[in-house]
């Protein structure tokens, strides 16, 4: 038995889009999972089948209509956007299908982006993010604008970013879906040693170089709304 | 550093850099707004420079002028009248005074010449301390402005002819020239004796234009001013305060009219500002969806609006009340001033005292950067409320 903190928690969730209306969409139907801390965990499943809603519940950018969902030990159901907010900067990392940064923003400018709320100071900033540039191996690129580096080079920016207010959790959504093999290898080699640091590591996608990925302690299939586990 | 005051100052930062990534279209905005700042600025620089020097032409004048009126209209004083004013308690001095404009055909100027016996001037007459050479005292003897002496065209000469009402001509010779730093008061003046005066004029003996009347105690010019007014009644007794108020009535009332006018065009300006902050582009809309995903609160959102819209609004303010004040104080108003002044031609020009109170510079924020800021800060709550979960699809 696996004795590891449960850092997420999914208890029959359902999440409706535009209830009561004649739009009304059911993107995700009673789905129950739980992740423990330091796991690193592959949802698969075609486009529309519910991942990015999932991914959005467990990300803390917003709550189930029903059920129940606990992120690093907080029930999420009925938390008002703001206090969804706090806990998503203080336990979150996210990386986007399309990396999503500010391309007239230096990289370095992309990487501190979460800290400047938090009234961390410009020298504190520039101390962190130079930290993990490095770490990364784009510290080079740091004074560049991130509209003018390659997309190895913002992926693994885009990484710097998710971790910068170093959460427990990095949630990765399609992050190898514009890459190449050698890139999205890479991506899976620096995920798996995150993974190895004891972050908890949630990545949607259907890339089969993800979903193979021997790093991985589980996948979940996503069908219409409800999950297997494989 | 206290990390409220550190976040204000990193959204800041976040501000200026955004507001440069889009500099085209947010110089554009404060280009306009600074344009129209500079208007409503204008008017009330040039207002309260206008009256200011109003005021400041006011202090040489007598506390009380006593003028003969008949059928509603002025006419020439009898000096017999000034025997029934001078025992009169609280009056410390009455001169007689021939005054009048001079228009000189051939340059277009008008001029204004004043006589008095200097004599019986108040000794503290910044007039007369004013005067480089000697007082006018024989025939034909007269004290120019530097407005006047450069419409002449003198160039070293020191004798002048001006046109009597029968066109005949008057000689006239230069004894003195008012001082540099006198202009405010000087520079149209041709200050001469009064008979001399008379003679230019052709105002028979014993009749003056009017009287000037000096108070002992400033306090009490209104009720020396009701007890002339008794004792003369087919006179008009005007008061300095009265003058000084009229003033600020009319440059107030042409004024307050034309900021009316600009007022519509701040409107039309703030509408614009709304539609531009309401109006989000594709971009906008994906680096707000970004940064509430990286944990921005919508609060920070809405701050680093405002702080947009404080920095585009506040720079304008600037910018405009600057170029307001090169424009009043610089350029003398040029776009404004026959407005505020009216339109005859009065020549030498006259020059403005700059002015500004901080009132004054209240009073054209107030006008225009909180509007302004009214008007975005609903759009950009309706920009911070976007879904962040839209960057993750």
């Amino acid at each position: 038995m696996d004795t590891r903190e449960e850092m997420i928690v999914l208890d029959a969730v359902s999440k409706v889009y535009n209830r009561g209306r004649a739009n009304e969409v059911v993107a995700l139907r009673e789905v129950s999972l739980t992740v423990a801390a330091g796991e690193m965990v592959c949802l698969r499943g075609a486009s529309g089948s519910g991942k990015s809603t999932l991914l959005s519940i467990i990300g803390c950018i917003f709550p189930p209509t029903s059920g129940r969902a606990i992120i690093a030990g907080k029930p999420l159901s009925r938390l008002p956007d703001r206090f969804l907010t706090v806990h998503r900067r203080g336990h979150i990392g996210f990386i986007f299908q399309q990396f999503n940064v500010l391309p007239e923003l230096s990289v370095l400018d992309n990487v501190t982006l979460p800290l400047l709320p938090l009234g961390i100071g410009p020298t504190e900033r520039r101390r962190r993010g130079g930290e993990l540039l490095a770490r990364l191996a784009i510290d080079h690129r740091a004074n560049f604008p991130a509209g003018q580096i390659s997309g190895g080079e913002l992926q693994r920016v885009a990484i710097a970013r998710a971790l910068v207010n170093d959460p427990p959790i990095i949630l990765a959504d399609e992050p190898t879906a514009h890459l190449d093999s050698r890139l999205s290898l890479e991506f899976l080699e620096i995920m798996s040693g995150l993974k190895g640091a004891g972050k908890t590591i949630v990545i949607a996608s259907h890339d089969q170089l993800v979903t193979e990925c021997p790093a991985l302690d589980r996948t979940f299939d996503v069908r219409d709304g409800r999950i297997d586990v494989s | 550093m206290n990390s409220s005051l550190e976040k204000q100052l990193n959204l800041l930062d976040y501000a200026l850099a955004s507001l440069w990534r889009r500099k085209l279209k947010n110089l554009g905005v404060m280009g306009v707004f600074a344009a129209v700042i500079c208007l409503i600025a204008s008017f009330q620089f040039l207002t309260a420079s206008l009256t200011a020097t109003a005021e400041e032409l006011l202090a040489e004048a007598p506390e009380i002028v006593v003028q003969k009126m008949s059928a509603g209209r002025q006419e020439a004083l009898p000096l017999g009248y000034l025997s029934r004013l001078e025992g009169l308690h609280g009056v410390r001095g009455a001169v007689p005074r021939i005054w009048g404009y001079y228009f000189n055909e051939t340059t277009g100027a008008n001029y204004t010449v004043l006589a008095v016996d200097p004599a019986r001037m108040p000794g503290n007459s910044r007039l007369l301390q004013g005067i480089e050479g000697s007082l006018p005292a024989g025939e034909g003897e007269a004290v120019l402005g530097s407005g006047v002496a450069a419409d002449l065209e003198l160039a070293g000469r020191s004798a002048f002819s001006l046109f009597r009402p029968d066109l005949s001509l008057k000689p006239f010779a230069v004894t003195g020239v008012f001082r540099p730093g006198t202009e405010l008061l000087t520079a149209d003046l041709l200050f001469t004796t009064p008979a001399e005066a008379r003679d230019l004029f052709a105002i028979p003996d014993g009749l003056v234009t009017d009287l000037c009347i000096y108070v002992a105690n400033p306090a009490e010019i209104g009720t020396v001013a009701k007890k002339i007014a008794a004792l003369l009644p087919d006179t008009r007794v005007v008061t300095r305060p009265q003058i000084s108020q009229t003033y600020r009535v009319i440059f107030g009332w042409r004024s307050g009219m034309a900021s009316i006018c600009l007022l519509a065009a701040l409107a039309a300006f703030v509408i614009l500002a709304w539609d531009k902050a309401s109006g989000l582009s594709v971009e906008e809309r994906r680096e707000i969806a970004i940064l509430k995903v990286l944990g921005w609160q919508t609060g920070d959102i809405l701050l680093l609006r405002c702080w947009e819209g404080l920095v585009v609004a506040g720079l304008a303010w600037l910018i405009g009340c600057t170029a307001a004040w090169l424009h009043v104080f610089l350029l003398e108003g040029a776009l404004f001033k026959p407005m505020l002044l009216g339109w005859s031609v009065v020549r030498p020009e006259l020059h403005l005292l700059p002015a500004v109170t901080g009132g004054d510079l209240l009073l054209v924020f107030a006008l225009s950067v909180v509007p302004y800021l009214a008007a975005t800060v609903i759009p950009a709550w309706r920009a911070a409320i976007i879904p962040p979960d839209s960057a993750v699809r």
